[in-house]
């Protein structure tokens, strides 16, 4: 849409000089409409950024409003009397910690499951030649173009009849093993297919099995694409919703998203500041994270197998 | 996908078989030992949660059979959805609060065990205590299959601070001058928000999407949403196009309400006026401005009340109907009726009076508690339910959003809620 | 495991096949690797082959038979109800509005997404310090919890909140954005797209930088203006990553369901009931199973001929593979 936006920055750049300007000096002549871009690109820049930055900025300084200020209007944008009422109520209110460890060791539990389940079947599709081995991976594939959604009600009465409603098993089992690690077997193949076949080779001939060749060269040359999986399953069950939603039934066993929605009051009533408060602890760490590893972070994703 | 095909078939059949034996039923068995109840609340409030314990480590003590019970909270905004869920996974609580919308389905379906005749013989328990008006919902085939422990009047609360604060005459005030109705309310209401930006009067939980919260409202002109038998949809009704274009006119023109998408808390000192359920008033210590209690205001049709009701029933599913159904009979009598009064406004004729509702509702003053609370109970009426009500709830939700525009043309809008819900009622 | 050993009597000949450098001696004893790799090769991707059978081929075939089942969780009742909840899909008049729903959601969302995604990345595709810095601030969304970020963007939508309370001081009277069909449909999508653009943000600029220098510089000679060099040169080059964008964004458009659970439950009217959360409302909320699954038998063909259309688009569309 607003690609001719920079289009001129980049065709005009240097080829017209301002007509109406009076300063004599060439240099600053050349320069000034350089500068001008600059602060221009700068400021569409920054002004495309406020939707990406103020929603997180106003959550975090919003936990820390009164409820009566939250409300204001036009809304304030840090707060006049801070309170730490929302976060002592976010942990009254729900076994906030409880769900806040759900959360975690789920997360950790499925990105580990799926790194060895992704890499483990990546490697396969990708080095070994086995009878069977397209029709297997077009089996795999489906998953890929299956959304989660479509097999929940079955899904929900396999788990029912086995007991495991009301249970962290069947996010864990679904995500590590199911749909959603598909993505992951996908980007570890298509970066173990570019790995040189001469290491393996190698060590072969000195007698490595299937097995130690996966784990001692494949993998350690895929840290990269590991990162990737580790990334992108992590932030995928971090944000887990209708699965929760539909299999978890009591506060204790609740994950951080479904936790989140649930901040009422006895009637219905919504709790917005210790939501906020609650909100904020959700997003915070995973946010600092990312800012202190953004390098590796966003480098990491961009040059997984996904480049396609 | 060869391998597939089997263990499909596998799958059905295991799938299917296990579904069969899970509708065997369980046998009773008379002399249950070592029993542990569970029952499934909504309530996380810890001191009322300390008073059912009490409750249940009382009865254990006298009966040994019993090992434990458990009160388990649920969270309230998905109670029904979460109940149903623990039934539908064989895990159905042994007691649940039922909330009054989900009454019929539960009623009708045959989930609640019938409880009449153990709270008959359970000595002491005075079963006629029981208040006919309170009891209608509950029963099946004449036969009272849940306990309505809770019947909360809907009140007015008045701020009567932000009233003064922007000249307006106070609830009492009101009342005296024979002003309290709604087109008085909604007066003093627009003229609140014109002077101080504070909302007028506020429909607890309506927010624009829990549509039978205005129910508090229509009653007042004498509308329903669908007639007694609930086969046939009335929201296309005169009364009802009045009431929906007095509260459309309320939320756009006079202002005297906060409009679709605007959040005023009257608790946080945001509103002049809010219609809630009694069962609030524990939040006004908090409040930090003067409040008064009135009884909702006339509408054209007179004076009205309405009641939110909550009962307790025996899950049908339950290993332990019988030991569960004596618990209640316990849980219930008249000596922990009055305790739970605390918080529960009961159903019982003789604890309807001020000084058992005195007791229970230290924030109120008696007054308040002889002319709003008393004849709120003995009075009100149950806010009409029906069977499917999730499906009807968001049938009539989703029509109804149309009404909640500047320039709707209401009854055209409330004809299309009859004809997205008839197929329901008809049903 | 990989390391059976062969129990042939020329086992030595095979080891010390195994060992020797020599391409001719291999050749010789081809089996006993086949066959190692074999096995090797199934026990690697049972983990994967066998989750994808129970929790997606599986509860696929039961959608079947769920399909013309319904189950009455109060009553403790499951019946077999024939075609009854098929008849019912074609006579269901939210059905029509739901798939209308659902797909101007998944224009928008892709169009959207990809437009400013590659906006963001060209303009962020130059060297200069600040660029990681803004980089950082387009992707951080991503990395908010979804829910966190939806529950913020609903205050901010609101009729007196933070949207409208900025537009009011630029003098703009807001709408009521969740509250007003139109709206409330382009509030979802917004709010997915500022989620989410960064990701393919960074897999855009990951594409430009692979872009060769040389054929930029060249196509410039030659007198290309910058827009040419972008539509000819830049956006054929990067098309597989476009085509895989696209296809990831697609697909999730279709799976889009917090958003609308926490933004606007379906509404105003069922103006942003999209496929899945419909299929949620009938199978959880109203308790009717059966007919939840007949919707995800719509949604698997909906998927079904997306994917067919897609195979189609990448023939013709994309300039180049590796």
């Amino acid at each position: 849409m607003r690609t001719d936006a920079i289009a001129p920055d980049v065709s005009v750049a240097g080829s017209q000089p301002e007509p109406d300007r009076h300063l004599p000096p060439r240099a600053g002549r050349q320069q000034k409409p350089k500068t001008l871009k600059q602060v221009i690109f700068y400021g569409v820049l920054s002004v495309l950024a406020i939707p990406f930055v103020f929603p997180t900025w106003w959550m975090i300084t919003s936990s820390f409003k009164p409820i009566n200020e939250i409300f204001s209007f036009p809304p304030t944008l840090w707060p006049a009397n801070p309170t730490l009422e929302g976060y002592a109520e976010a942990f009254a209110v729900q076994p906030f910690g409880l769900q806040y460890f759900n959360s975690l060791y789920i997360a950790v539990i499925v990105t580990v499951g799926t790194m060895f389940v992704s890499s483990l079947a990546g490697y396969a599709f990708a080095r070994i030649r086995f009878r069977g081995q397209n029709l297997l991976f077009m089996v795999v594939l489906v998953g890929l173009l299956i959304p989660s959604e479509v097999t929940i009600v079955p899904l929900f009465q396999i788990f029912n009849q086995l007991g495991m409603v009301n249970t962290h098993w069947p996010l864990i089992l679904v995500s590590t093993f199911g749909a959603p690690s598909v993505l992951a077997t996908f980007i570890m193949r298509q970066f173990f297919i570019s790995l040189p076949g001469e290491l393996e080779e190698a060590a072969r001939l000195d007698g490595l099995g299937r097995f130690a060749i996966w784990w001692k060269i494949a993998m350690p040359l895929a840290k990269s694409a590991l990162a990737a999986v580790a990334i992108f399953t992590f932030l995928h069950v971090w944000n887990l919703y209708l699965e929760p939603t539909v299999y978890l039934l009591s506060p204790d066993l609740f994950t951080l998203p479904q936790a989140l929605t649930r901040y009422v009051d006895a009637y219905g009533g919504q709790m917005w500041n210790v939501q906020l408060a609650a909100a904020t602890m959700t997003a915070l760490p995973v946010l600092i994270v990312f800012v202190v590893a953004q390098k590796q972070f966003v480098e990491g994703l961009a040059q997984s197998g996904l480049k396609g | 996908m060869r391998s597939a095909k089997p263990l499909t078939t596998i799958g059905v059949l295991a799938v299917s078989a296990l579904l069969l034996s899970g509708c065997s039923g369980t046998a009773e068995t008379p002399t249950a030992t070592d029993v542990d109840l569970r029952m499934t609340v909504w309530t996380s409030n810890e001191d009322q949660l300390a008073m059912f314990d009490s409750i249940a480590d009382e009865y254990m003590a006298d009966h040994p059979e019993v090992a434990s019970v458990t009160f388990d909270p649920l969270p309230f905004e998905d109670y029904t959805t979460t109940l149903t869920t623990q039934v539908a996974g064989g895990k159905a609580p042994d007691l649940a609060w039922i909330l009054e919308n989900a009454a019929p389905d539960f009623v009708a379906s045959g989930a609640l065990a019938p409880i009449q005749e153990t709270l008959e013989n359970t000595k002491g328990y005075e079963f006629d205590d029981l208040n006919e008006a309170a009891t209608a919902l509950w029963k099946a085939d004449g036969e009272l299959v849940a306990y309505p422990f809770s019947t909360s009047p809907f009140v007015m609360f008045a701020n009567d601070d932000l009233l003064k604060a922007a000249g307006q005459p106070t609830a009492a005030e009101l009342q005296a001058q024979g002003k309290w109705n709604w087109e008085g309310v909604s007066e003093v209401g627009a003229a609140v928000n014109a002077a101080t930006g504070k909302a007028g009067f506020v429909i607890r939980d309506f927010d624009y999407t829990t549509w039978d919260n205005l129910a508090s409202v229509w009653m007042g002109w004498g509308a329903a949403p669908w007639s007694e038998d609930g086969a046939s949809c009335t929201f296309d009704s005169p009364e009802m196009a009045d009431a929906f274009a007095f509260l459309h006119d309320a939320a756009f023109v006079k202002k005297s309400m906060p409009g679709p998408g605007t959040t005023a808390d009257f608790f946080a000192g945001d509103a002049a006026f809010t219609v809630t359920q009694i069962s609030r008033a524990s939040l006004l210590p908090d409040a930090g401005f003067a409040f008064d209690l009135a009884p909702l205001p006339e509408g054209p049709e007179g004076s009205y009340s309405m009641v939110g009701q909550a009962g307790i029933g025996v899950m049908a599913q339950g290993e332990n109907t019988q030991v569960a159904a004596e618990f209640l009979a316990f849980f219930s009598n008249p000596e922990n009726s009055e305790k739970l009064a605390q918080y529960f406004p009961p159903a019982r004729d003789s604890q309807l009076n001020v000084d058992t509702l005195a007791a229970a509702n230290p924030v109120l003053t008696a007054e308040q508690i002889e002319n709003v609370v008393v004849p709120g109970i003995a009075t009100g009426v149950v806010r009409p339910g029906h069977t499917d009500s999730a499906e009807i709830g968001q049938k009539v939700r989703a029509a109804l959003d149309a009404i909640w525009t500047p320039d709707a043309d209401i009854p055209a809008v409330l004809s299309s809620v009859c004809k997205a819900v008839d197929p329901l009622l008809e049903k | 495991m990989t390391t059976t050993t062969s129990t042939r009597p020329d086992r030595a000949a095979a080891r010390s096949g195994r060992v020797s450098p020599d391409p001719a001696l291999r050749k010789r004893r081809p089996l006993s690797y086949r066959q190692r790799d074999q096995i090797a090769g199934y026990i690697f991707v049972a983990p994967q082959v066998l989750g994808i059978l129970a929790f997606v081929l599986i509860p696929l075939g039961l959608i079947g038979y769920f399909s013309v089942h319904e189950w009455n969780v109060l009553a403790g009742s499951f019946t077999f109800v024939g075609a009854e909840n098929f008849e019912r899909l074609f006579t269901d008049p939210e059905l029509v509005p739901v798939l209308q729903a659902t797909g101007v959601f998944s224009v928008g969302l892709v169009v959207f997404n990809l437009v400013l995604a590659l906006l963001l990345a060209v303009m962020l595709n130059r060297k200069a310090r600040a660029m990681t810095f803004y980089r950082t601030l387009f992707f951080s969304p991503v990395v908010v919890s979804l829910v966190a970020w939806t529950i913020v963007w609903g205050f901010l939508l609101q009729d007196d909140g933070g949207i409208n309370g900025i537009l009011q001081l630029v003098g703009i009277e807001g709408p009521n954005w969740l509250r007003e069909g139109p709206t409330a449909m382009a509030s979802v999508i917004i709010v997915q797209v500022f989620k989410n653009v960064g990701l393919n943000m960074v897999l855009f600029l990951a594409a430009l930088q692979g872009v060769p220098q040389e054929i930029q510089e060249a196509a410039r000679v030659d007198g290309a203006n910058a827009r040419t060099l972008f539509t000819r040169i830049t956006v054929p080059l990067i098309s597989p990553t476009i085509l895989l964008t696209f296809i990831i964004t697609i697909v999730g458009s279709l799976q889009v369901f917090a958003q609308v659970a926490v933004l606007t439950q379906g509404g105003p009217g069922i103006s942003t009931t999209v496929l899945v959360y419909y299929l949620y409302q009938q199978a959880f909320l109203f308790g009717r199973f059966g007919y939840g699954s007949v919707l995800a038998i719509v949604l698997f063909a909906i998927v079904l001929i997306l994917t067919v259309v897609q195979w189609q688009l990448r023939k013709k569309w994309v300039f180049y593979e590796n």
